[in-house]
This record gives structure tokens, C-alpha cells and sequence, in this order.
């Protein structure tokens, strides 16, 4: 949200920022991201226990793509709207606040919606800086009982029942966004 | 210079990157007077209410209102109304609250006197039953009304129209029309750009004609509709009969 916010900032100094953090989280793989967290961190005297890293690495990498799908929610709302809010008094916080985000969640959900369901499934990357989620338990017990196939599969349905849960609830967001139509 | 004059534009330029868009306005309207804009679509007109309100920065010139210079006060929009060509309601609120969120968040007045304000506006324009619709649901010409309502819940000193009819279909231009005649007569100082010559010629105590960036004559409205003295205003009242 912040990374949106400045990266349509009239601040230089702000959206440069925010345009480095959105390339440079786009442009290289979660993975490498999180192993750098995890492994590189601690060589510069940083020591991030794996839950920690795991937050960190997963929070930064979906920001910066939920900071796109936020700014192009607002650029899609109508430059009118801002015309009638300046023109009423406004000012340029509560224009944002009252009439252009409300607005502007609306286009907003399908793609920051899409990124959550990413990022659920994303999260089995972090069983590779020895976090026990779900497919890192799923390893385990099969190194006891020898049955891939089978844990596997039910790893795969406990993610599929979750992003079915996760899908619904953006259903109903989305709805409720629409009322005013 | 008298007291009256609410709104005085000294030798206003604008320009778009090369062009020239305003080249030397000079214009004042009095307190209750009706000033009526016309002349060809790029001439100008429009680019002048928004430079009134400061919603289209100028090149070089002042525009005074109550003698303040609009750069140096924060008050000008709050006192002087906005009404756009495409209405610019705010489409994920209702009626009502696109009429009372401006008084609350701008003006911080208590909610429940505003909603009574803005109920007495909207049976001034006419469409009390619309309070809780959400714009989607409007014709054109409902739309405009509650535009103008929204704008008239600030309780402006003047009030700026661009062009309020022309997005609407031409049977509902008579609706929005008589809003505006009826805050006329009520005294409302207002700047008005139009195409609608007979309602400029009903309504408006002076009539400017604007061509290329300059104002080429003004006048009561008859003198510029029946003796028009400059070959440009001769030539676009016969292009437009």
C-alpha cells in the first residue's frame, strides 16, 4: 500500500524507492529471495530464526505485487473524480481516502485476490529454510512411511480446500465492492 | 472599481505546452449577476472556470475573488461551486452522501443537520425520492441535479458551470436548465459556459462571446444575439441558427 501510494507520488525521491523495491522483488524468484533472508542474512550479523524469515520474504515478495495491483486500482478511477472532489475542497489525503481508494478497490480485488492465492501456495517454498509448514510435514511423515503419492495428494487437497476457502471469501468481497452498481 | 465585483480576472494566460490557450482574459462579474460564456468548442471557455477554481494552473495574469488573489487563499474552492460537464458524481456513494460528504469532511458540520440540508436541496432540484440511490441508477439529467445540489450543500458565493448540458440527451437539457434559472432568480452569482442560446438569452445578464483564446465582445443579450457588432460573433451566431 505504502509502495503504491509513493510510487505515485509526486516525491522523486519516494517513487524511485518504491520503483527499485517493485523491480527488484519482481525481477528475481521468491526462492532466492528467501534463502537470502535466511542463509545471507546471518553473515552480515543478522540471525532470523526460519518463522521470522519466512514472514519477511513472503510479506515482501507479495507486496510488491499487491503495490501494482493497488496503483493501477487507482489509476483506473475516473480523473473526474478528483476534479469534483478538489473542485467541493478536499484535500489531496481526504480525496484519496474518501473518493479515490473506495473506488478504486473495487478493480482492485481480483488481482491483489490473485496474489493471495499465490501466496498460500507460495508458502510451501519456505519448507527450503527448514520451516515445518504444510508440505514440509507431508515430507516428513513419508520419510517414516515410505507413501509419497498418498501424502502428497492429501498435502495438495489441504491447499486446494484452503485457496477454495480463500476464493469464496474474495466472492463475497467482490460482491459486496458492487453494491453501487 | 465597485464592492460588488465578486470575481475580477486581470489579463489571464494560459498556455498547453506551445499553445496559447487564454490570451489575456479580463473579466469581473458582480455579486448576483448571471454571466453567460459562449463561443466554439477550443475557444477557450472551459479552461477559464478552471482556472477560477484552481483547477488548471494559469501561465500568468491574477484572478481576484472578494479582491483576494485566489493563489494566496485557501477559501476560493470552498466558496465558489463546481458543476462539470460529465457530472463527476461520486459513484460507489449514494445520493445523499454525495451531497453531505463535502460539508462534513471539508466543512466538519455534525451529520444529521447536513442530511437535513441536503434533503431541502434535493426537493429544490427536484428528486428528493433519488436520496438513496447510487448514481449508476440516475438519467443524465437527474445526475446534473444532484451535482448541482452537491455543489450548493457548500453554500457557495458562486457558482461555475462548464457546459451542465451538454452530455445530456436533448429532452433532458430542459430539466437541469430550469435548476439553474430558478438559482438565477434566487440571486446566485453564477458563470455559466453553454451552447444553449436561448437560455442565455433568458437567463444571463451579460453575455460574453469568446473566440481563439480572447473575449471578442460583450453585452447584454440583446445586443450581442440582435445587433452583434464583430464579424466572428456575426459569423458563429449564423453557424450555430
Amino acid at each position: 500500500m505504502l509502495a503504491a501510494l509513493s510510487k505515485l507520488s509526486k516525491v522523486k525521491i519516494l517513487r524511485w524507492l518504491a520503483n527499485q523495491y517493485i523491480d527488484i522483488i519482481r525481477g528475481t524468484p521468491l526462492l532466492v529471495q528467501l534463502f537470502i533472508i535466511y542463509y545471507g542474512l546471518p553473515q552480515i550479523g543478522i540471525i532470523i530464526n526460519p518463522f521470522a524469515s519466512a514472514i519477511l520474504g513472503l510479506s515482501i515478495n507479495t507486496g510488491a505485487y499487491v503495490a501494482e495491483a493497488i496503483r493501477s486500482g487507482i489509476l483506473a478511477v475516473d480523473q473526474g473524480q478528483r476534479e469534483a472532489a478538489a473542485a467541493l475542497g478536499f484535500s489531496s489525503a481526504q480525496t484519496m481516502r474518501l473518493i479515490i481508494l473506495p473506488q478504486a478497490l473495487k478493480t482492485m480485488i481480483p488481482p491483489v485476490g490473485n496474489q493471495f492465492l499465490l501466496l498460500i501456495k507460495d508458502s510451501s517454498l519456505v519448507s527450503t529454510i527448514t520451516l515445518v509448514e504444510l508440505t514440509r510435514t507431508a515430507q516428513r511423515i513419508i520419510s517414516t512411511t515410505y507413501k509419497p503419492i498418498e501424502l502428497y495428494i492429501a498435502a495438495a487437497v489441504i491447499y486446494y480446500i484452503i485457496s477454495l476457502l480463500a476464493t469464496k471469501l474474495l466472492n463475497i468481497l467482490e460482491k459486496k465492492a458492487r453494491v453501487s452498481e | 472599481m465597485s464592492g460588488n465585483e465578486i470575481i475580477k480576472i486581470k489579463d489571464l494566460r494560459k498556455s498547453f505546452g506551445e499553445t496559447e490557450v487564454l490570451k489575456g482574459i479580463n473579466l469581473s462579474v458582480s455579486k448576483g449577476e448571471v454571466v453567460v460564456i459562449i463561443g466554439g468548442s477550443g475557444s477557450g471557455k472551459s479552461t477559464l472556470l478552471r482556472c477560477i477554481n484552481r483547477l488548471e494552473p494559469f501561465t500568468s495574469g491574477s484572478i481576484f475573488y472578494n479582491q483576494q488573489d485566489i493563489l494566496q487563499t485557501e477559501m476560493v474552492r470552498n466558496e465558489i461551486g463546481m458543476v462539470f460537464q460529465q457530472f463527476n458524481l461520486f459513484k460507489h456513494k449514494t445520493v445523499l452522501e454525495n451531497i453531505t460528504l463535502a460539508p462534513i469532511h471539508v466543512l466538519k458540520r455534525i451529520k444529521e443537520e447536513t442530511v437535513k440540508e441536503a434533503m431541502e436541496l434535493l426537493k429544490k432540484v427536484g428528486i428528493e425520492e433519488k436520496a438513496d440511490v447510487y448514481p449508476s441508477k440516475l438519467s443524465g439529467g437527474q445526475s446534473q441535479r444532484v451535482a448541482i445540489a452537491r455543489a450548493l450543500a457548500m453554500k457557495p458565493q458562486v457558482m461555475l458551470f462548464d457546459e451542465p448540458t451538454s452530455a445530456l440527451d436533448p429532452v433532458l437539457v430542459g430539466e437541469v436548465l430550469w435548476v439553474i434559472k430558478k438559482l438565477a432568480e434566487e440571486g446566485m452569482t453564477m458563470v455559466v459556459v453553454t451552447h444553449e442560446m436561448g437560455f442565455a438569452r433568458e437567463v444571463a445578464d451579460r453575455v460574453v462571446f469568446f473566440d481563439n483564446g480572447i473575449i471578442v465582445e460583450e453585452g447584454k443579450p440583446q445586443e450581442i444575439f440582435n445587433a452583434p457588432k464583430s464579424e466572428r460573433l456575426k459569423q458563429f451566431l449564423r453557424r450555430i441558427s
